[in-house]
């Protein structure tokens, strides 16, 4: 009887008449998939229903969630989209137990999978059969254990909850030298330093890295006896953006091989996340790509108001949060340009032009949420503080008549320039195809020629009813980015000017609540970030805090193009190429 | 000491002569005072120079700069070069000691050489050899060792490559550099600098003459300098520092030195060669004011390359090195050429002075338009293209 039932619920869920048995079962919105046909359903999705942009991959532990007692522990979600199509969401979820971790890879249908396999075997220990080089990504290969598991607990852990007890005044402390439980006495784990079992950090050796040879390049060079370096751009290097390394194989100065390597800057984000609850993940938001951490906040707000059903937005603060979002923009993408120039050598002169501008908004910002770059503006159903006449005015006169000056500004300066046309114009080529498989986004995405912008594609907050336009480039190139950039500063001026026109008044956010019970259930909600598609996957288990929290950054997935983008070319075009990425080191490592 | 010598010269040499000393002596004595003048002239103004390249920077980005110590910030450099000489002097482990150690030396040596043959002023010159020409250009190239030597021995792969491209791209530079030079001094027919600022008397200057050598020279200077849009050998934003990146202390300050005395010693041989050198209205009466004529005019050049620096990004090295071997050195030799038949030819000096010059505004006009052309249909062709792997 059991049988026949789930053969009938089998029979009506979808792709099952293409590929008997791919899909088990459903999961809200999301299709449950048995994990030994899902390479075969994910090929079949990219080439025949246009799936054929993976947003995101993450895992999710499902130890201790209340509803999913008795399903296999591990999860990893696919959110797929189609960049001809737009549109929401298709959701996979693949299942394997606890005594077998394996999940299939599916780097050999999207690229872009690549870092994020890696991030989840690092994260939860669930292992990809197939990743062409499943190691770790964040963490070293020291590191004792996959601390997203929530049975791994941290150093000095207390409990799994924030508020922690012992931090509230007059907390309970059985003796006066235990005032401070996270004082190493009272630690769970006394030893910081546990390696795993079999590591010898003294023996310890960075692994190799692999990097992918351009075969016609290597052919020719082949005919001349040399030697072949690996120099190490970075950890400590002006030009990466923070600490961040790209381990370059060089043939004289051409580049055979790039590996990127993140981590430096790595604490575990997600973790903390999920020890917080849900309002206080809003300041840590901003510390992921901090020079838009409006953006940021943004991005977390509409996940939680998607998780929390139906909120009322007051009508001025939808416009308000347009107009952070947007001047935000404005703002990297001078900052960008600005930074962009001085990896081609510039002596500071453009970026300091740019951050001249860049000063103005953020005082903007700190007139309006207290803080320059910290903001902490958005709250779930409006935003945190009203702005003042004076601020509006201001806003004004910057958006109308200083702002559109100093883009032009730095196009008249730039754009024509012969040595900029000369080191970027051809250089660090992704084709549309690539850009799209290699999931990147944002105007890496856009200067590759493929029209995707999520605020067109699936708008959120109240995009729909502002007139703009999606901007591309067909070029591909460095070039192409930069111009990207500029001309979609443009249009973020072009939505301001309309936004600031029809500023309505009223409240900006409806009763202030500090704890929000969200009722169980989880939500992918991304946003066109400055940087790409700036995503954050929540899956609430009923309580104040969030079971699992996911940030897709930008900046991390678009470095998955960036080895391929670089070789063949010369040294001095990986920095370019890298600051034609725009990537902040805060986003990349979380 | 022609300078000097209607006041102090003669008193001095009255006061050696009061001493009893032979010739000789005299003539000893007067070359030490001499080097000495030049010696603190070129490092004093390395001092002012630094000062001028932070606060030429500032106005540019908008900035104030350096304005703390002492009035406009004038005694930062001396501040800086202090707290230089107190840092921790590193040498790498398996670095090659001896080559480590003597590059920076050798560096400053090879630009405080260059000094010897620059008429800062009427008579005031180090040594009047009648080979100038040659010998800064073979004392120039001491520097290229330098670096290399610096690059090799650091045991660091930055400084590797800036080795590398230092020979790449010094060496490359000089060949064009020469052939700017040699213009001059095919023209005047001598090889001394006295001579060649003597040849350059009432205005006739042969940057004047032909700005196309001049404008090859400033090019070709600004690579030699390693200053932006050529920048390679340090390139901040690629290999940190390149040569000298493992260099800290008093070893980086004379790198340093180096650097900023090699911007004034080139623009010294271009006002020299190029821009009449200490000559100037009523030098003939009084001699002093030729060194300040010839610090304006270097100067001039000086702030015309930190202008640049402050202005330009930085070409790459494929595209650097195809411009010296595909534009700069066939300009040159063209130049060469074209000097070499004015030379003799049986005209007025004025009337070939005016073809000269419209020939040099002419030859400057095409391959300024060539290249321009070039980097057209290769910007075309590369929007046009698909992958391009370089």
């Amino acid at each position: 009887m059991a049988q026949a039932q789930s053969a009938v619920a089998t029979e009506s869920l979808p792709y099952n008449d293409v590929i008997p048995g791919a899909v088990v079962g459903r999961d809200g919105e999301a299709l449950i998939v048995n994990r030994e046909k899902l390479l075969e359903l994910a090929r079949y999705l990219r080439d025949h229903e246009g799936y054929d942009y993976l947003s995101s991959v993450t895992g999710v532990d499902n130890l201790t969630h209340p509803k999913r007692q008795g399903v296999e522990r591990f999860e990893v979600v696919y959110h797929l989209y189609s960049t001809k199509r737009g549109g929401g969401p298709l959701v996979l979820k693949a299942r394997a137990p606890e005594d077998d971790p394996e999940i299939p890879s599916v780097v050999s249908i999207w690229p872009g999978a690549d870092f994020q396999e890696r991030e989840i075997w690092d994260l939860f220990g669930v292992r990809f059969p197939g990743h062409p080089n499943l190691r770790r990504i964040l963490l070293w290969e020291g590191f004792n254990g996959h601390p997203m598991r929530k049975d791994w607990k941290e150093a000095y852990y207390e409990e799994e909850h924030k508020p922690y007890s012992s931090r509230w005044p007059y907390g309970h402390y059985p003796r006066e030298e235990y005032k401070y439980p996270w004082q190493e006495e009272r630690a769970v784990y006394k030893d910081n330093l546990v390696f795993p079992k079999g590591f010898d950090p003294d023996r310890w050796q960075a692994p190799e890295v692999e990097y992918r040879l351009g075969q016609d390049i290597y052919r020719e060079l082949e005919k001349l006896k040399t030697d072949r370096i690996i120099v190490n751009i970075g950890p400590q290097h002006p030009s990466t953006h923070g600490v961040f390394r790209m381990v370059v194989a060089l043939e004289g100065e051409t580049i055979l091989g790039l590996e990127p390597e993140v981590g430096y800057l790595h604490r575990n984000h997600e973790k903390i996340g999920e020890r917080n609850t849900y309002l206080m993940n809003i300041p840590y938001t901003d510390r992921l790509d901090y020079i838009n951490s409006m953006s940021n906040n943004l991005g977390y707000v509409l996940a939680v108001e998607k998780l929390m059903g139906k909120v009322e937005v007051p009508e001025r603060a939808k416009y308000l949060r347009i107009i952070m979002a947007e001047l935000t923009r404005v703002l990297n993408h001078m900052f960008a340009i600005g930074f962009l120039l001085n990896d081609l050598g510039a002596f500071f002169t453009p970026a300091l032009y740019a951050l001249e501008e860049r000063e103005l908004i953020l005082d903007l910002f700190e007139a309006a949420s207290g803080s320059r770059m910290m903001c902490n503006y958005m709250r779930p159903g409006g935003v945190a503080y009203d702005v003042s006449e004076e601020w509006v005015a201001q806003a004004k006169k910057l958006v109308f008549e200083r702002l559109p000056r100093a883009v032009d500004e730095l196009d008249y300066y730039l754009t024509e320039n012969e040595i900029l046309l000369a080191r970027t114009k051809g250089v660090g080529y992704l084709s549309p195809e690539d850009a799209i498989a290699y999931s990147t986004s944002g105007p890496v995405l856009r200067g590759s020629g493929v029209p995707y912008d999520i605020r067109k594609v699936e708008p959120y907050c109240i995009y729909d009813r502002f007139d703009f336009d999606i901007v591309t480039e067909d070029g591909g190139d460095v070039y192409a980015r930069y111009m990207v950039r500029i001309r979609e500063a443009r249009e973020s001026l072009k939505i301001l000017r309309q936004a600031l026109k029809d500023l309505p008044g009223g409240p900006v956010i409806g009763k202030k609540k500090y704890t929000f019970r969200i009722p169980p259930g989880e939500a992918y909600q991304r946003i066109e970030a400055p940087k790409g598609e700036l995503g954050f996957y929540l899956v609430s288990d009923g309580t104040a805090n969030p079971y699992r929290y996911h940030v897709r950054s930008p900046s991390f997935i678009n470095l998955t193009a960036l080895g391929p983008m670089c070789v063949g070319h010369k040294v001095a075009d990986s920095v370019g190429i890298l600051g034609s990425i725009d990537i902040v080191l805060g986003e990349v490592d979380r | 000491m022609d300078v000097l010598k209607p006041q102090i010269g003669d008193w001095w040499h009255a006061l050696l002569q009061g001493a009893g000393l032979s010739s000789g002596w005299i003539v000893f004595l007067d070359a030490l005072v001499i080097t000495l003048i030049l010696l603190g002239l070129g490092l004093t103004s390395v001092l002012f120079a630094v000062w001028l390249e932070r606060k030429l920077a500032a106005r540019v980005q908008d900035r104030l700069g350096p304005n703390r110590v002492g009035p406009y910030g004038l005694v930062q450099t001396v501040a800086d070069a202090l707290k230089l000489l107190t840092k921790e002097d590193i040498t790498p482990d398996n670095a090659e000691r001896l080559s480590y150690n003597l590059a920076p030396g050798l560096a400053v040596f090879a630009v405080l050489m260059l000094l010897l043959v620059i008429p800062f002023g009427p008579g005031l010159i180090g040594a009047d050899i009648n080979v100038g020409v040659l010998y800064l250009v073979a004392m120039g190239s001491v520097g290229i060792m330098a670096i290399l030597m610096a690059g090799w021995s650091s045991n660091n792969k930055y400084a590797l490559l800036g080795g590398f491209r230092a020979v790449a791209q010094l060496l490359s530079y000089e060949i064009p550099m020469i052939l700017a030079m040699s213009v001059p001094v095919l023209f005047a027919g001598t090889m001394s600098m006295e001579k060649l600022v003597e040849q350059q008397a009432h205005g006739r200057w042969f940057g004047v003459v032909m700005p196309a050598a001049f404008f090859l020279y400033f090019l070709a200077a600004l690579a030699e300098n390693e200053r932006t849009p050529f920048d390679l050998l340090e390139a901040d934003s690629e290999i940190v520092a390149g040569y000298h990146i493992e260099y800290s202390g008093m070893k980086f300050a004379w790198f340093f030195l180096a650097f900023f005395l090699n911007t004034l010693i080139l623009s010294a041989i271009a006002t020299t060669l190029f821009l009449g050198g200490w000559r100037g209205p009523f030098v003939e009466q009084v001699p002093a004011l030729g060194i300040f004529y010839f610090l304006a005019k270097s100067f001039v050049l000086v702030f015309a390359f930190m202008w640049i620096r402050a202005t330009f990004p930085r070409l790459r090295i494929d595209q650097m090195m195809a411009f010296a071997w595909k534009v700069m050195v066939p300009t040159g030799l063209v130049l060469v050429l074209v000097a070499a038949v004015f030379v003799k030819l049986p005209v007025a000096p004025l009337v070939r002075d005016v073809l000269l010059f419209l020939v040099n505004v002419f030859i400057l006009l095409v391959v300024a338009g060539l290249v321009g052309r070039h980097l057209r249909l290769q910007i075309k062709r590369l929007s046009e293209g698909a992958a391009v792997v370089s």
